[in-house]
């Protein structure tokens, strides 16, 4: 049974029960307020009144103080957006950090949403809890109750009253005062004199509710922590045993009985094109034969098996590699490629080793004035032995790196890398140029040029 | 016995005169170009000066322009909605809204601009200094052309002045004659140009203001110039109306509580503009294709970024606390800093949507750009007054009336 | 059978008219406090009538037979499905967009009619809660069974797990879906239980069973009617619905990312988000007037959910499908000015590809259906709005259906395109969700206030005062009029 239930319970009690205080009932929400205002007026603060909905201007009436509950629903809000951008911060940009289609870590546009819910999911528990809180909800025991007449405060009538408790309540001087407004009725309340403990019956339903519950949760405890011989229960049959062959294993389908199946003839691996031609390599393969036997195989292979060849980085650069470079240019030294090889050069080589090729680049220079012992200078392109390597050799060389210098191929098309080194010769040719290289008809501007230079020295 | 409501209240205070604040408003705009003049030119092509003066005055112009917007919008949803809670401050929306004539003469120094072939403030428009292959083909569909362009600019401004003529007749005549017919006119018209309104407004704002970049595109942009011009129309009506009552005026029809309902709208459009601000930039932030996030690249460097990142607090999180609370929205004096917040804010948007594209930005050039975006703005105020000058501030015999004059907010 | 109170009247009133300065009631019918009390408790008192019971095992079936299928689903895998290369986001997330979408209305109706005063709300917004929750378990119930191993869905939340010893990707719309799905469920709920905690004691009042008496009792937390407790309660109302009105807009706009953060031609475009929320609260009125008109017929409701009311959510229907056509156009028209081949494709392709079936149809049910509402005859007939309403719903189901599917079996590289085609599963599981959707619907208005019975009253006492007040403004503002008197 209820504690809301005020059937005549209250004759089985033997003590009479405690007034409360007095209620008064009134048929429209205009006596009501009406009433209400006078109850004020009189000096009562424990009042209250009871209304099927809630009544315009009765706070004024009945002197209610507005609530703190917007301030508390705002700090909710700030808690749950400061949850979030935490949470966010902390699980994607610091315990546990991935690269999703290359955002950045941490709070950005993309933590917003999740920001904002749990902002809005804070504040509007806070507000329908924080209401039940400062109502004292819920509360299913209540004097009020055990006057049959007040069902129809959810109805249609509307009730005042005034409590025991209000430091002017007289028992009689309040019932007077209430009778003036002329109420439909007028009630003393009575306080809920029902047993207060649950009955039986639904105490043990309850208890045994909660017991069962805990069944499940036991079964799986258990089996978390035991073990057992018999074989796993697959309940995704199809998921467990698929219809596929692994490498290794024998199959009835094909003759030879192998589930792997070899490559068809004729089949051409990626990359094995560009291994051949000397235009990707900056030296012949088929004639590696000739200058290193041995290692004829290993040129078939692919090229970066070279890789493993190639003496320790170290000294002076480098020993040479005794492969068959290539001496002459496979690109045409037209205007074209030449801008296309400084363009080129200005991009990606010059950062080190300097417009002019003395390996004087900012990067170096800095690298220099930071003395980081770690830093190999960079080589001059007019050092002799640079000046002495094939063609071939510099392409593979900005193919494949050399020293602490990385491979540039994967920024650099064999066109551009071949561009480069026609650069780089060009680079070489103006340092030990002699005027017979200039056109005839620029020359006497060159000559003009350093006759004051030489003057000044 | 004196009755609060009297007519003398209704009028716009004698030393308020259009023409001074007109001639102000010339000044500060003489004075802003003047400055614009004297930045120190840079670029190619157009002079720079020139294409920071045109850009300036784009960006001012749409800076009242969508004001004035706004209060046509207001207007139409008001009788959408069958509203009542509004009819006292009604009038002044309407007389904003019918500035729209005057600020289709405005538009035309953007048309002179077209026509002489220039290539600002419209890159489209100098067909033969354009090399990106896609504003190439989009020059070639026909639809970004001087002539289209015009034609439907003379298009918006002839939908926009007919609906304003419209409302703004038929409340007039209700001021006479007190019909209700009047009112059920303009509820039954409402609709239709409530639509006709979200057409012409999100293709206006894309021929106006998108096509400067016109690389660039997006589906969003209508709504955003909208949000953001109905934010600064609910803060250009509280201005007036405390102004108004300052003066000595309308002191009984527009109370406390209008105050705190435009002070919602205000907040909320604020939220709104925030909304769609925050889901284009997220998509194309997050969909990282060059040709859509360059358009924040442009807004990002040059000086322009100092704009782009104070936007955030200005025009969202700092407005946004200062007007969450019902006691500031009740307070004149609060309410009447977070509107004119608002309208400084408003421009800084606008700035923020066309400036960049006229090159870095330049500080005295944008001291003579906030100058004359203050003159634009007073010559917006001074063309309220000319329509003013010849109105009532309140229909008075509109029959909502008492219900404007009676409601209250509930609790929030 | 119901004991029809005398205030009662079966004829359909017209109170759709407002004569400026005259609002017509909001209710018809010369209701009082108790009547109101009386009209909305018969619902849940009464027997209910051989429809519910008729309707009730249909749907209940239909329900037992999409748990049934959920059930083969695991068991089975997501291959009974049609999701097949290219097009491996299909029936599933379309049905999840097209509840999720129906699930706008009821807190909309509750949230953003609140806080534009609009009172009519007063006499829909229960029903349309209610809704909105049936809806969003319906689309909830999709991503779940869509991610495969739907018994480890739990590892979309933030928790702190032992055994993987990692974190969700808060950089996915899809986890953000999680975030905005999950706030509105729960927000909406208690929205929906805190609006109903005053008629859930009127209930309790009623109630003649003690066990009746002590469920009820149980439900509304012993709810007096305390005028102290009104004005934490109303504070906290008002405070709900301008929380849930961003969140609302915020769903739908989450729902929006999904797509529109993706490179995907048809999808990414910035217009997304207020289009999306425009077509689900198109979708969500379009779903509470199928529901609604019906309902009041069944329950003899027809003086609290008048004409007037069914008229104007015909309007925002009007309105919202207006938008919904904008949005296409506008689409339509940014893919051919920005000149854009991949865009300009995709919407060439929606139109007059595989799938210009699909297309015609969203734009037939959804732009122009709600046009017949320019017209007040379609407003305000009962048979003409239910079937609009229902051309809605179809409409936005194939409108999510051309976004997902179109854009997906064109692929960038022509090789992979495709061509989906549902199977049986698909569709019997969609009808499936309508049963689970419908039972609860039906369950809800056997044992809950059908009607926000506190918030009508509320209403029809504030209409009084306000009419009081204009008429004494109006006398003073005519007294003080130049022509009549002078005044003073």
């Amino acid at each position: 049974m209820s504690h809301n239930d005020h059937n005549s319970k209250a004759t089985k009690e033997p003590r009479p029960p405690k007034a409360c205080g007095w209620m008064a009932e009134f048929e429209n929400e205009h006596d009501l307020l009406h009433a209400a205002e006078k109850v004020r007026d009189a000096g009562y603060t424990k009042t209250d009144a009871f209304t099927p909905f809630p009544v315009h201007g009765i706070d004024h009436a009945l002197g209610i103080k507005p609530t703190i509950l917007p301030f508390i629903v705002l700090c909710a809000g700030l808690t749950g957006l400061c949850t979030a951008l935490l949470m966010q911060w902390w699980m994607n940009g610091v315990d546990y950090k991935y690269i999703i289609s290359g955002k950045p870590f941490g709070i950005t546009p993309a933590s917003i949403p999740v920001s904002f819910e749990l902002t809005i999911l804070f504040s509007a528990f806070t507000s329908v809890l924080g209401m039940l809180a400062l109502n004292g909800l819920p509360k299913f025991s209540n004097p009020v109750f055990t006057n049959p007449k007040f069902d129809r405060a959810t109805d249609d009538r509307f009730f005042l009253y005034v409590d025991s408790t209000d430091k002017y309540y007289n028992r009689e001087s309040v019932r007077e005062l209430l009778s003036s407004v002329h109420p439909s009725s007028l009630d003393e309340v009575l306080e809920d004199a029902s047993p207060s403990e649950l009955p039986r019956g639904i105490l043990l339903g309850s208890l045994l509710l909660v017991l069962a519950g805990l069944i499940p949760a036991a079964i799986v405890l258990n089996m978390r922590a035991s073990f057992s011989d018999l074989p796993r229960w697959h309940v995704f049959f199809d998921m467990d045993f698929q219809p596929k062959k692994k490498p290794q294993q024998t199959t009835t389908i094909f003759k030879d009985g192998r589930s792997m199946r070899p490559q068809v003839p004729g089949t051409v691996s990626r990359g094995q094109l560009t291994n051949e031609d000397p235009f990707y390599l900056g030296y012949d393969p088929m004639k590696v034969s000739s200058v290193d036997g041995p290692r004829q195989i290993y040129v078939s292979a692919t090229d970066t098996v070279l890789e493993t060849l190639q003496p320790p980085a170290g000294g002076d650069g480098g020993t040479a590699l005794n492969l068959p470079w290539l001496e002459k240019l496979p690109v045409e030294a037209n205007e074209a490629n030449i801008k296309l090889g400084k363009t080129k050069y200005e991009t990606y080589c010059s950062a080190c080793h300097g417009y002019a090729g003395f390996g004087d680049g900012l990067v170096a220079k800095r690298a220099a004035s930071l003395a980081q012992d770690t830093w190999t200078t960079p080589t001059s392109l007019h050092a002799d032995r640079v000046q002495k390597q094939p063609v071939g050799q510099i392409f593979h060389t900005i193919s494949k790196g050399q020293g602490k210098m990385a491979s540039y191929a994967s920024s650099l098309t064999p066109q551009e890398r071949w561009s480069i080194v026609l650069y780089v010769r060009a680079l070489q040719r103006s340092r030990n140029a002699k005027i017979e290289d200039v056109p005839v008809e620029q020359r006497s501007g060159l000559t003009d040029a350093q006759a004051p230079k030489t003057d000044g020295q | 016995m004196t009755s609060k409501y009297d007519l003398e209240t209704i009028e716009l205070p004698a030393k308020w005169k259009a023409s001074t604040l007109f001639t102000l408003g010339l000044i500060l705009v003489f004075i802003g170009a003047v400055l614009g003049i004297f930045m120190k030119g840079q670029g190619s092509g157009e002079s720079a000066e020139f294409k920071h003066l045109i850009h300036s005055y784009l960006a001012n112009f749409m800076f009242i322009m969508t004001i004035a917007l706004g209060a046509l919008f207001f207007i139409l949803i008001q009788f959408v909605s069958r509203a009542g809670w509004s009819t006292s401050i009604r009038r002044i929306a309407e007389l904003l809204m019918w500035t729209i004539p005057f600020l289709a003469v405005l538009f035309v120094p953007i048309l002179v601009a077209v026509w002489s072939g220039r290539s600002v403030p419209y890159e489209w428009n100098a067909p033969e200094q354009v090399h990106s292959s896609v504003v190439k083909a989009k020059i070639d569909i026909g639809y970004l052309t001087k002539e289209w362009f015009t034609i439907r600019s003379v298009l918006y401004f002839g939908l926009w002045t007919a609906m304003a003529w419209f409302f703004y007749g038929h409340s007039r005549k209700q001021d006479e004659s007190g019909d209700v017919e009047h009112s059920l006119a303009r509820q039954k018209w409402a609709g239709p140009c409530i639509m006709i309104f979200a057409l012409s407004v999100s293709f206006a704002a894309f021929d106006w203001v998108m096509s400067i970049d016109a690389d660039w595109y997006s589906t969003i942009f209508g709504v955003y110039v909208f949000a953001a011009g109905m934010m600064a129309f609910f803060a250009t009506m509280i201005l007036i109306s405390m102004a108004l009552q300052n003066a000595g005026k309308v002191r009984a029809f527009i109370s406390v509580e209008h105050f705190h309902d435009m002070g919602k709208f205000m907040f909320g459009f604020i939220m709104f503009w925030s909304y769609i601000a925050f889901s284009q930039l997220l998509l194309y932030w997050y969909g990282n294709i060059p040709e859509e996030t360059y358009w924040f690249a442009v807004r990002l460097k040059d000086g322009w970024q100092y704009l782009a990142y104070a936007l955030i607090p200005l025009h969202f999180a700092i407005p946004f606390l200062g007007t969450i609370s019902r006691h500031v929205r009740r307070h004149r004096l609060g309410l009447t800093f977070w509107a004119a917040w608002a309208i400084v804010v408003h421009w800084l948007d606008m700035t923020f949507l066309v400036m960049p594209n006229a090159g870095p930005a330049n500080f005295i050039a944008l001291v003579g750009h906030f100058i004359g975006g203050a003159g634009m703005f007073a010559i917006f105020l001074s063309l309220f007054l000319v329509r003013a000058a010849k109105a009532p501030l309140v229909p008075m015999k509109d029959p909502r009336l008492p219900e404007a004059l009676t409601y209250a907010n509930p609790l929030l | 059978m119901a004991s029809v109170p005398s205030s009662y009247n079966p004829r359909e009133i017209d109170n759709t008219g407002d004569i400026p300065g005259r609002r017509a009631p909001l209710i018809t019918g010369n209701q009082t406090y108790s009547s109101v009390t009386e009209m909305v408790c018969r619902v849940a008192e009464d027997p209910q009538p051989s429809i519910w019971w008729i309707l009730f095992g249909m749907s209940s079936l239909t329900a037992v037979m999409f748990l049934s299928l959920i059930g083969f689903l695991i068991y089975k895998g997501v291959g009974i499905w049609g999701n097949m290369s290219p097009v491996f986001w299909a029936w599933p997330i379309v049905n999840f967009v097209f509840w999720v979408g129906i699930g706008h209305a009821g807190t909309l109706i509750s949230a953003i009619l609140f806080l534009f005063r609009q009172n009519w709300r007063t006499s829909i917004n229960r029903a349309a809660e209610a809704m909105t929750i049936f809806a969003v378990i319906c689309a909830a119930i999709y991503p779940g069974i869509h991610v495969g191993r739907a018994w480890l869905a739990f590892w979309l939340l933030p928790y702190p797990s032992l055994n993987l010893w990692m974190w969700p990707q808060f950089r996915s719309p899809l986890l953000w879906d999680v975030f905005a799905v999950g706030t509105y469920a729960s927000t909406s709920l208690v929205f929906w239980y805190m609006g109903m905690i005053p008629d859930l004691a009127t209930y309790r009042d009623r109630a003649k069973s003690p066990l009746k008496r002590f469920i009820y009792g149980l439900l509304c937390l012993g709810w007096t009617g305390s005028s102290r407790h009104w004005l934490v309660y109303e504070k906290a109302y008002t405070l709900l619905a301008a929380l849930a009105a961003p969140l609302v807009l915020s769903v739908h706009t989450v729902v929006s990312f999904d797509f529109a953060v993706s490179q995907l031609p048809g999808w990414h475009t910035t217009i997304f988000p207020p289009y999306f929320v425009a077509g689900a609260i198109f979708s969500g009125f379009a779903m509470v007037v199928t529901l609604l008109v019906p309902m009041r017929k069944i329950y003899k409701l027809e003086n609290l959910i008048t004409l007037r009311h069914l008229d104007n959510m015909n309007k925002i229907i009007l309105a919202t499908g207006s938008l919904v056509g904008l949005a296409y156009g506008t689409e339509f028209f940014m893919a051919w000015y920005s000149q854009n081949q991949y865009e300009s494709f995709t919407f060439i392709n929606r139109a007059f590809g595989p799938y210009w079936w699909a297309y015609w149809i969203m734009v037939t049910c959804n732009v122009i259906s709600p046009q017949l509402f320019w017209f007040k005859w379609f407003r305000t007939n009962l048979v003409a709005m239910w079937v609009v309403s229902i051309f809605v719903n179809i409409g936005m189901w194939f409108e999510r259906f051309v976004i997902t599917v179109t854009s997906l079996s064109r692929d960038f590289l022509p090789s992979s395109w495709g061509y989906y085609s549902p199977t049986l599963y698909d569709g019997l599981m969609f009808f499936g969700s309508f049963g689970v959707f419908l039972t609860l619907f039906l369950l809800f208005c056997r044992y809950l206030p059908t009607i926000a019975i506190s918030e009508v009253k509320g209403v029809m006492s504030a209409q009084e005062h306000a009419d009081h007040a204009q008429a004494a403004v109006l006398a003073e503002l005519q007294g003080k009029d130049p022509h009549t008197t002078h005044g003073h």
